[in-house]
């Protein structure tokens, strides 16, 4: 076996069949998109080619630079608002609460739901007339709060960060709980012996040598905020007035209601691009320090 | 190693290239097999000539999925000579397959076109869809409803026939209109007067499912036509500049006014249209401006509204330009037949018979208004909306349908989220209007 994977006809043999696979499925659309965002195209016949205009019309129009700052805020929330909740959550189970089995267990529910489906829930939760919220603080004498959390442009983006934020944190604390736990007895005992407080070794001893771990959820929060799609479309679909719209909804608006199939590529292709260099810039981040 | 990369990448990439000719190939003989070759080509032998008609009526609540097939087994049996073979694609994928197939010349013989739109048009326009004036008789012409042939044409020329239509009117909850003591609008002032009732008596006036926009479209392109009228609509719509006139301003000024007042529910701006549904069916507002596809669910047992609601024609404006018998709505969805069949003739008594035997059992069925003569046809198993609804398009003299079909996309849309900035007071009647102005023109020929 040994020889085998250490010959390098062989290794090229075996990684062949997903390489293409991915070159098909990921690499070539990447392409025709960037082709498709040059061209001037209704998505029947032939589109004129535009040059750059496209991004041009992109970087200058309010409506896509207000849904990349919601992207933008979307990612800045996830990072320091949902990390450190996973992150507080991780240790705390990683420490040996009793039950740690059935609280990992239920932090990890919402993960497994569709999205669509946590879209729908909170689109009720917030739902004016008989959402769950507003009912909630009616009842504690809260009253003069209630208001239409998803339809007034004041409280709709915030809104719509909620929901993502509450079903991704058991993602990023299973991720993270795996990381403590992998972590040596021995380190811990030593640090026991030397007298360390839960909060001194959570701080100087487990969160260190989680760095690996925390690397690859910074990334994918990061990631998956840049990219939402799912979640903004059915909670509030962009509205009201575009408040809440990010760049995939206002790609998917621009191909599918407008047919205007080159502007929205330039849209996938702005997400591709911003998602490849904020995982540079966080992989550079980790390796200087 | 450097070597052994390069072959790699060299590999891949031919490996891609093959699949993705193979892949395009693989499609379109596919596309050939069902299309008039499967139909028309096989058309000689023994003197049978076999037609192919593709459709997206597929779905399992719509009613036509259940009558379409009916009414072409029954073709069949009746014609041993002409067989059709029916495909059946859902919606979107339809509207894909179709125009793929049409920009390809494989199109079948007869096919749906989502009608009364901009769909159509461009093939319309390139030759590819068959004039049926020489098909048509009179004694055909004779048999459709007032009205009905105009919108099934394109310069004067027919393209298709008339299945059946919708038309969107006022739903009132007579129940809440009671307790508040109010009357049925007529007029715009009543309108308000009734919005004033509504309100002291703590009901929601009216409901808008503002997140899915189209809804509130309906209220203002019937306000524009009450105010201007049709034909102002019509002429504008050519020419957008004529929004940024007198009347437009008005009607986005009165619709202004009823948002003011609290017609419309506060939480319109994040409920769906289906939410719409429910809030009204549910009894939580007294009206509901919609189309016809909305009677079955008032209708059904499961409503708390069910026999509480009519329909009427929405209030005429005093000072307006509109008539009580011009409505929003009336476009028809309809079968075109391929220019290039090879049967012209037997494929134009096919969408004949089609379109007459889809639009009176389809009425019955509720899934729409019809378009032919429904004298001879038993209707006291229709509910009384539906009812009214066909006196209604009885009524009428002119029809503009939905806006958002006859703007080309992108002013569509600009056009829906400028009335969402409407109502919620973004934005000024005036402003609104130099804002229209600025859409593109129609595509259509009215």
């Amino acid at each position: 076996m040994n020889s085998v994977l250490s010959n390098k006809k062989a290794i090229c043999i075996f990684v062949i069949p997903t390489l293409a696979l991915f070159f098909i499925i990921v690499f070539v659309p990447i392409v025709v998109s960037s082709y498709y965002s040059l061209l001037d195209w209704n998505g029947v016949g032939r589109g004129a080619f535009i040059g750059l205009k496209n991004y041009v019309e992109m970087f200058t129009s309010t409506r896509a630079l207000n849904a990349m700052k919601n992207s933008l805020l979307f990612a800045g929330a996830s990072i320091f608002i949902q990390l450190p909740i996973s992150l507080l959550l991780a240790l705390i189970l990683a420490s040996g609460v009793k039950g740690e089995g059935f609280y990992r267990t239920v932090y990890f529910i919402p993960v497994l739901i569709s999205t669509v489906v946590i879209a729908q829930l909170w689109s009720k939760i917030y739902n004016a007339d008989y959402g769950l919220l507003n009912t909630l603080l009616k009842s504690v004498g809260l009253g003069y709060l209630a208001q239409d959390w998803l339809g007034q442009t004041s409280t709709a983006l915030a809104a719509s960060f909620v929901p993502t934020l509450w079903q991704y944190v058991g993602y990023h604390m299973l991720l993270m709980y795996a990381g403590a736990k992998s972590i040596s007895k021995d380190i811990y005992e030593a640090a026991r012996i030397d007298g360390a407080s839960s909060a001194r070794i959570a701080f100087s001893v487990t969160i260190p040598l989680m760095k690996p771990i925390l690397k690859v959820c910074l990334v994918f929060s990061m990631i998956g905020a840049l990219k939402v799609f799912d979640l903004v479309y059915v909670l509030t679909n962009g509205g009201p007035f575009f408040t809440t719209e990010v760049p995939s909804t206002l790609m998917y608006t621009t191909i599918f209601d407008t047919y205007r199939y080159g502007y929205g590529s330039a849209f996938s292709v702005f997400i591709i691009v911003e998602c490849l260099a904020f995982t540079l810039l966080i992989n550079k981040f980790f390796k200087t320090e | 190693m450097k070597g052994i990369i390069g072959k790699t990448a060299g590999v891949v990439l031919a490996l891609g290239i093959l699949c993705s000719t193979a892949a395009c190939s693989g499609g379109s003989s596919q596309t050939a097999a069902s299309g008039p070759a499967a139909g028309s080509a096989a058309a000689g032998g023994d003197g049978e000539i076999k037609l192919a008609l593709w459709d997206q009526s597929v779905g399992e609540t719509d009613p036509t999925a259940k009558i379409l097939p009916e009414v072409v087994s029954q073709w069949n049996k009746d014609h041993p000579n002409i067989q059709v073979e029916r495909t059946g694609t859902t919606g979107e994928q339809y509207k894909t397959k179709i125009k793929t197939a049409l920009a390809a010349n494989e199109a079948p013989d007869v096919f749906y076109g989502m009608g009364g739109g901009s769909f159509m048009q461009p093939y319309i326009q390139a030759g590819n869809v068959l004039v049926l004036d020489q098909y048509v008789s009179d004694e055909t012409k004779s048999k459709m409803r007032s009205g009905m042939l105009s919108g099934c044409q394109v310069n004067g020329k027919i393209y298709t026939l008339p299945c059946y239509t919708h038309l969107a009117n006022l739903y009132v909850n007579t129940a809440l209109f009671k307790k508040a003591g109010a009357k049925v609008p007529t007029t715009f002032d009543e309108l308000l007067e009734a919005v004033t009732k509504l309100k002291a008596a703590n009901i929601t006036p009216a409901v808008i499912g503002e997140k899915d926009r189209w809804p509130g479209m309906y209220w203002f392109d019937i306000m524009a036509m009450r105010q201007a009228g049709n034909d102002a609509c019509i002429a504008a719509f050519k020419d957008p500049a004529k929004f940024n006139s007198p009347d437009f301003i008005e009607a986005a000024n009165k619709m202004q006014k009823l948002a003011k007042a609290g017609m419309f529910n506060s939480s319109m701006f994040s409920m769906s249209y289906d939410e719409m549904l429910a809030a009204f069916n549910a009894g939580n507002a007294a009206m509901l401006f919609q189309a016809n596809w909305v009677n079955a669910g008032i209708e059904d047992d499961s409503s708390k509204t069910k026999g509480n609601v009519e329909v009427v024609i929405f209030p005429v404006f005093t000072d307006g330009k509109g008539k009580a018998s011009e409505f929003y709505g009336g476009g028809q969805d309809g079968f075109y037949i391929n220019s290039s069949t090879k049967n012209p003739k037997e494929a134009a008594e096919f969408l004949t018979y089609l379109s007459e035997e889809l639009g009176s059992k389809g009425y019955l069925a509720g899934a729409g208004l019809p378009c032919w003569n429904t004298d001879s046809l038993d209707t006291s198993k229709l509910s009384t909306l539906d009812k009214t609804d066909a006196k209604l398009l009885d009524t009428g003299t002119s029809f503009i349908t939905w806006w958002d079909n006859i703007l080309p996309a992108e002013s569509a849309e600009i056009h829906k989220n400028l009335i969402a900035e409407l109502l919620a007071s973004k934005i000024t009647p005036e402003d609104f209007c130099k804002q229209m102005a600025q859409l593109k023109a129609t595509e259509l020929t009215f």
